[in-house]
């Protein structure tokens, strides 16, 4: 019954959407007035803040003075759009939306072939893989670790059948049918048995590992793992086999609405463009291939090329039955990414929506049910029929949003009552306050304190550091050369520090390592052959800490008969700081880390959503940590240190290249002689404007979006 | 900061919403039973000792047995118990604590047992919070000083609680956190400026704008300011302490870190965890304990005498816990395996009565003879200690009501 009214609801929809609109805005005024809704916008965002709110939305940071010069230089009309189609088509676009796919689809660089996942992740963002395309492929791909990345996406929940039935469905259509596992759902239509039948897609699906190598890989078996009734309800012997079927509404065959008619258009144009270039070997060529050369051989060439076809077919072989096709999950992945499934398209258009507008039409965001319907229905349907109709292009879809009226809206202005805003936000009349995301809040910092290149000359930023030295006695008693000796910063890296790139990283910032972000090289994760060895290597086991944890202990304890020192040495280091981009680091980061302490979650559990509630450890790290302290002080390779020549100082302009730079906008005359007077009891120009930085990458408006 | 500040994020509140339109009542789903009883227990110390201590070679001695390995028994200062050699100091506290012998555990692995022992659940498809964190979940903070803090080691994360339930983590005890002081090179004065210049910074935006989450991050803001200048900070402070003490306590990691527990709930800290590995004793057990011992039998003797003296162990309890106790069999290379049947734990204060054991493991510490205790007993016995209603549940952020404790029953003996 529920389903049957949520087809109707989705077919009157289409109808609608066809007759009234071109544009998002169009369609959603046009809904906003069927609701009731009576109240105006509050109108659009200036230039600045435009920049200012789309660059960190699509490449994870503010913008660069070099950037506002140039969108300034852009034609008043046309700026906007020429800035969305740079950011699109922007290196770090790709690694922004990462972070966002990796939220959705739990990407954890420490699990079995996680790192080659995400590395595939990116890029298919940068070459705009269809998501349909995209979605099919990590659901239905059996394969080795790291050699077809996509398979992480299975080992990610250990290709465990009833998990992957949570897991596809909460991901992909927005349906928490995960509940239906123990019990017929609570708040929804979904019962145990449907919850199984799902599950059954992946019952043949085994995850296997190679004692020898450790290579993990997936494949199918013979026997399907799920059985029904489920364990507790009925006798071992009573379970039978469970057959796959998908209980999620499709729209009837007969119908072909108009996005679908275009979609298949798109399809077949692209098939044939395809037809015309592909002409990569198909097995049959090759066998016919390995035919042909034996028989082209002559005299003692036949054994060479008997051998050689032996072994080109061999190859074929053992890949062909080791990593078998599942064809349920083929089944699956059809039916989840058909254009006929509206819950794929429109679960996906409202993740985006509601990560770039600051709200769903459905929240929960992973909450689609009868009883929890959107706020726009037919807002979202269009959105969706145009996203399928482009052909599941993601770029096109954030483009559509952003260019949109609804994006560009200001937030409510001062006065406004908390009653009166919820009404405002809740019909996209203004823009809900939206904090960076944490891993832009780190790029943005680096990017404002110029701490992404190198701000000092040579030699001017040398500092002393104590290290604490333990030396081996020789048996004469005369220490041994300093260079074996077992060295130590005095704060000491710990071995709870599991990351050992992280706690190796970085002379000067000893007691700082939750600050660091190291990069990941995405490229080569694909190209690395043996990605596992990798994975390996991150994912260690408790028991695997533990090992190192004692060894670690270990080899402080003295070896008996060995006579030690500690000596406190200083050492001279040109320490010229530079921060990486918390967008392409390892994820999910250590607990504690700067973008775990700003929201991103552990990854760990489904539907985990990011807590952007501000908290003491925030604020802490932000007032006393390293990153903002090394982003405040004034490098002389940088911009504003022209200004502030002795002899030739130049306040006022220092002042607002800062504001630029910092908060993408001019200063108030308050604000510039509250800076002036700021700068005048500082001990220094320089000393003023790493206090007037200071205070601006920890304020309110820096962090929260404009 | 107090943890029942955490508010329903936006999420929350639609989802709350949603719920409601098709008849359940919200009320009805955050109602539960409200058991009042007053507290015995204030705060909390908790030893957490990673990889699986043995509860032969501690707790459960069984002299005469094959199984009993290298060590003997003691007397203790209670006539009739028993515990290993390995601890001469603290067998003299043994009035002052309590042992269980016959915790019943399910779980073998490492990680699903720690999960267990921590959050009282198994893992599944939600992430369970820690004990701590349920612990200032449901009580106010009593200090300018984190109301929950984890020592030398990572306590379990706060999932549905929030953020502000999440432990406060000092990798090392004495260790120096770098983000309770200005940056090197930045004075006092400098740094109170620029502090006094940011609240005018935030305040002149908030003329502008009007938003709940503006004044809210400066309340965190202030958090951290009154935590940085709180004189209770001496008590991470370690070398401000008389080298007799420290010496007292043993000069190694577990033996600062009891020193530091103590020193934090001295200062009203809810919730102190001290973490110590290398348990996991597979191979050559005996060395590994005898060491084990070595260091922690002053710190804890020590920790007991203390505490008992100035009163504070009246309202504090001080737990020992592992994932699981190891195989009553001495494998070949003379170690023993992971054994979760039955195991033993360490408990104290606030409100425990000294001097008892309860329940027993049969004659070669294989499985309970009497008593069964379950895991998630203990965690009810904590809370219900901390006057906590263990039954009680939260919803989380999915609207999916939880227990604070995986249906424990207290062990109602242990306060008696």
């Amino acid at each position: 019954m529920a389903r049957t009214l949520l087809v109707a609801l989705a077919a009157f929809c289409f109808l609608n959407s066809d007759i009234q609109a071109e544009t998002i805005d169009s369609v959603l005024s046009a809904e906003n007035s069927s609701l009731g809704v009576t109240k105006q916008s509050v109108g659009l965002v200036d230039d600045m803040a435009f920049v200012r709110r789309a660059s960190v939305d699509l490449i994870g940071r503010i913008p660069t003075l070099e950037e506002l010069a140039e969108y300034q230089s852009w034609p008043a009309e046309q700026r906007r759009d020429m800035l969305v189609d740079k950011l699109i088509d922007h290196p770090r676009f790709a690694d922004r939306w990462t972070v966002f796919f990796a939220d959705l689809l739990r990407l954890r660089s420490n699990v079995t072939g996680g790192s080659a996942l995400i590395a595939h992740v990116n890029r298919s963002i940068r070459e705009d893989l269809p998501y349909n395309e995209f979605a099919s492929s990590l659901i239905a791909t059996n394969g080795k670790a790291g050699r077809s990345p996509e398979v992480g996406f299975i080992l990610g929940d250990n290709a465990d059948p009833l998990a992957m039935a949570s897991v596809t469905t909460q991901v992909f259509m927005g349906v928490r049918i995960s509940c239906a596992q123990c019990h017929d759902h609570p708040f929804d239509i979904w019962t145990r048995k449907d919850f199984y039948s799902v599950a059954a897609y992946f019952g043949k699906t085994r995850r296997y590992e190679s004692n020898f190598t450790r290579v993990v890989y997936t494949s199918e078996g013979e026997q399907t793992s799920v059985l029904w009734p489920p364990q507790d309800e009925a006798e071992e012997s009573e379970r039978k086999a469970m057959i796959p079927s998908f209980p999620f509404p499709m729209i009837d065959a007969e119908e072909k609405p108009e996005f679908i008619a275009r979609y298949e258009a798109l399809l077949k144009k692209k098939a044939e463009a395809l037809a015309a270039v592909d002409n990569s070997p198909s097995l049959d060529d090759l066998l016919a291939a390995a035919d042909g050369k034996v028989e082209a051989a002559t005299g003692s060439g036949v054994d060479v090329a008997v051998a050689e076809a032996r072994e080109e077919i061999s190859k074929i072989d053992v890949k062909g039955s080791l990593y078998k096709r599942s064809e349920y999950r083929e089944l699956l992945a059809d039916q989840i990414t058909s254009p006929r499934n509206r819950l794929f398209a429109e679960s996906f258009v409202n993740r985006v929506w509601h990560d770039l507008v600051g709200r769903g039409f459905v929240e929960p965001i992973d909450d689609f049910r009868e009883d929890n319907p959107p706020s726009h229905p037919q807002t979202l349907a269009y959105i969706a029929d145009e996203f399928v109709g482009n052909g599941y292009s993601f770029k096109q879809l954030v483009k559509s949003i952003v260019q949109s009226d609804v994006y560009q809206l200001k937030q409510v202005p001062l006065g406004v009552n908390e009653l009166e805003q919820e009404e405002l936000e809740a019909a996209f009349l203004a823009t809900p306050m939206r904090r960076m995301l944490s891993e832009a809040l780190y790029d943005s910092i680096v990017t404002a304190g110029h701490l992404f290149d190198v701000k000092y000359r040579p030699g001017e930023n040398e500092r002393i550091i104590e290290q604490e030295v333990r030396v081996l006695l020789a048996a004469e008693g005369q220490p041994q050369d300093l260079a074996t000796a077992d060295v130590q910063d005095l704060a000491g890296a710990k071995p709870q520090m599991t990351n050992q790139a992280m706690a190796n990283n970085n002379a000067g910032g000893a007691g700082y390592k939750l600050e660091e972000a190291i990069e990941l090289d995405f490229d080569a994760l694909l190209e690395e052959e043996d990605e596992v060895e990798l994975d390996r290597m991150v994912a260690k086991s408790q028991e695997e800490l533990e090992a190192e944890r004692m060894q670690m202990e270990n080899q402080r304890r003295p070896r008996p008969g060995m006579q030690y020192e500690t000596k406190v040495v200083q050492r001279t280091v040109d320490d010229n700081p530079r921060f990486s981009s918390a967008l392409r680091m390892a994820t999910p980061a250590p607990v504690g880390h700067f973008v775990r302490v700003f929201g991103q979650t552990s990854r760990n559990d489904l539907g985990d959503i990011r807590d952007d509630n501000p908290s003491m450890r925030q604020s802490l790290m932000m007032l006393n940590g390293r990153l903002t302290h090394e982003a405040s002080r004034v490098g002389t390779l940088e911009p504003v240190s022209k200004y502030l020549v002795s002899g030739k100082l130049q306040v006022e302009k220092a002042v607002q290249l800062v504001y630029h730079e910092i908060l993408t906008r001019d200063p108030s005359a308050d604000e510039l002689a509250w800076a002036k007077e700021l700068l005048a009891e500082a001990k220094s120009p320089q000393a003023g404007i790493a206090d007037l930085r200071w205070v601006m990458l920890n304020s309110n408006e820096f962090r929260f979006l404009p | 900061m107090a943890c029942k500040d955490y508010k329903l994020s936006r999420r929350a509140m639609m989802g709350a919403a949603g719920a409601s339109v098709f008849g359940l009542n919200i009320r009805d789903l955050l109602a539960y039973s409200s058991v009042h009883h007053p507290a015995t227990a204030e705060q909390v110390i908790l030893f957490w000792n990673g990889g699986g201590m043995s509860h032969i070679d501690t707790w459960d001695p069984k002299p005469g047995r094959p199984t009993q390995g290298e060590f003997n028994p003691i007397n203790t200062s209670v006539p009739g118990m028993q515990i290993s050699e390995i601890f001469p100091k603290l067998s003299k506290q043994m009035h002052n604590a309590a042992l269980i012998r016959s915790i019943a555990g399910t779980q073998g692995a490492h990680g699903r047992a720690s999960y267990n022992l921590q959050t009282s659940y198994l893992p599944g498809p939600i992430r369970h919070p820690g004990v701590g964190s349920v612990v200032v979940h449901e009580l106010d903070n009593n200090s300018d000083l984190p109301p929950y803090i984890t020592i030398s080691g990572q306590a379990p994360q706060a999932s549905y609680l929030g953020q502000s339930c999440e432990a406060y983590y000092v990798s090392a005890p004495g260790e120096k956190d770098p983000y309770l002081t200005f940056p090197e090179g930045i004075t006092q004065v400098r740094g109170d400026r620029r502090l006094e210049q940011l609240a005018k910074f935030n305040q002149r935006f908030l003329n502008k704008k009007n938003d709940t989450r503006l004044t809210s991050t400066q309340t965190a803001i202030e958090d951290a300011v009154r935590l940085m200048r709180s004189p209770a900070l001496e008590a991470f402070e370690l070398d401000k302490v008389d080298a007799k003490t420290l010496e007292r306590y043993g000069d190694t990691n577990f033996g600062r870190g009891a020193l530091m527990a103590r020193r934090l709930v001295e200062r009203g800290v809810r919730f102190v965890q001290v973490n110590r590995g290398g348990f996991d004793t597979h191979s050559n057990n005996f060395p590994a304990m005898t060491n084990h011992g070595e260091v922690m039998d002053p710190a804890l003797a020590s920790l007991m005498e203390d505490l008992s003296e100035s009163g504070m162990l009246e309202k504090t309890m001080v737990i020992m816990l592992s994932e699981f106790g190891r195989t009553p069999r001495i494998n070949d290379n003379a170690g023993r395996d992971h054994w979760a049947s039955v195991f033993s734990c360490f408990i104290a204060g606030g409100g425990i009565k000294g001097g008892q054991v309860i329940g027993s493991s049969d004659e070669d510490g294989a499985m309970p003879k009497d008593r069964p205790v379950q895991v998630a007993d203990i965690h009810a016995t904590l809370c219900h200690a901390m006057g906590i209603d263990h039954e009680k549940e939260v919803m989380t952020p999915l609207l999916r009501p939880m227990k604070l404790v995986d249906n424990g029953v207290p062990v109602k003996e242990l306060f008696s």
